[in-house]
């Protein structure tokens, strides 16, 4: 009987983190984009394995997986899949550096999360410039 | 590695959460590991792949189908669809909360990683494949 009486208090407990009774701060939205990003690329990966399929079996399998790519919405994914990268990259480095115990400070954290935001843009940009450039 | 464990609890009775089980720090070691190796290799693959989308046939197995794009693109995929079925494992732990549902769930992202991470190489080989 008590048993059961705990299961049950325990199926309703609330569960943490509840995001809306929070204030959204920086820190806090660049670990969802983190997550965001995280899984984004699952799927990202997903969608350039099928383009990279059509290009190894090429004719009308890369026809398609191209006339989709070379499109607005193509150009866009690539362009999202590459800042994804960057981003959860840079992501990454931050939770390296907090490993170590660096930048744990508020002010150290704030301009991590900044870093994040920006260096992500950033570095997505200056690649599209330098490939636009190279072609 | 993040098989359910089933816990025996005294606040929730027993078997009855899902815990990491003695497998929590082995799983964020393994994350941080691979995260090494995909620091390199992301970067340089988003060198090769932001080019793709516009380019022809030709142009993209000149692009990704020389040795070091294809070896950087091949490690790239299968470290990190690894990388990134440990990821979407906490995400399903975290956010699925019908025991069943869970348990399918993390099967289904084990074999989609791999059904995934096989393609990836398997293109990436017949790419750079020599004609």
């Amino acid at each position: 009987m008590a048993d059961v009486d705990t299961d049950r208090l325990a199926a309703r407990r609330p569960l943490s983190p509840h995001l809306t009774i929070f204030k959204p701060i920086l820190t806090m939205m660049m670990s969802i984009a983190h997550r965001i990003t995280g899984a984004g690329l699952y799927v990202g990966m997903a969608l350039l394995t099928l383009f990279l399929l059509g290009a190894a079996i090429g004719g009308g399998a890369f026809a398609a997986v191209s006339w989709i790519a070379s499109g607005f919405i193509g150009n866009l994914l690539m362009v999202m899949i590459v800042w994804a990268i960057f981003h959860h990259l840079l992501g990454g480095v931050r939770h390296a550096l907090w490993d170590r115990g660096l930048y744990m400070d508020p002010q150290g954290r704030e301009l991590l999360a900044q870093a994040t935001l920006a260096g992500g843009i950033l570095l997505t940009l200056l690649l599209y410039i330098f490939k636009t450039l190279a072609s | 590695m993040t098989v359910a464990t089933r816990f025996n609890s005294g606040r929730t009775g027993s078997g009855d959460a899902y815990v990491s089980d003695r497998s929590g720090s082995p799983h964020a070691q393994f994350m941080r590991l691979t995260s090494y190796a995909l620091i390199p290799l992301g970067a340089l693959s988003a060198w090769w792949i932001l080019g793709l989308a516009g380019k022809t046939l030709e142009g993209v197995r000149a692009e990704i189908g020389r040795p070091i794009p294809a070896l950087a693109l091949l490690a790239f995929g299968a470290v990190g669809m690894v990388h990134a079925r440990q990821g979407m494992d906490e995400i399903i732990e975290d956010y699925v909360h019908d025991e069943a549902l869970k348990t399918r769930a993390l099967v289904a992202n084990l074999w989609a990683s791999r059904v995934i991470a096989a393609l990836w190489v398997v293109a990436i080989l017949l790419i750079a494949a020599p004609k």
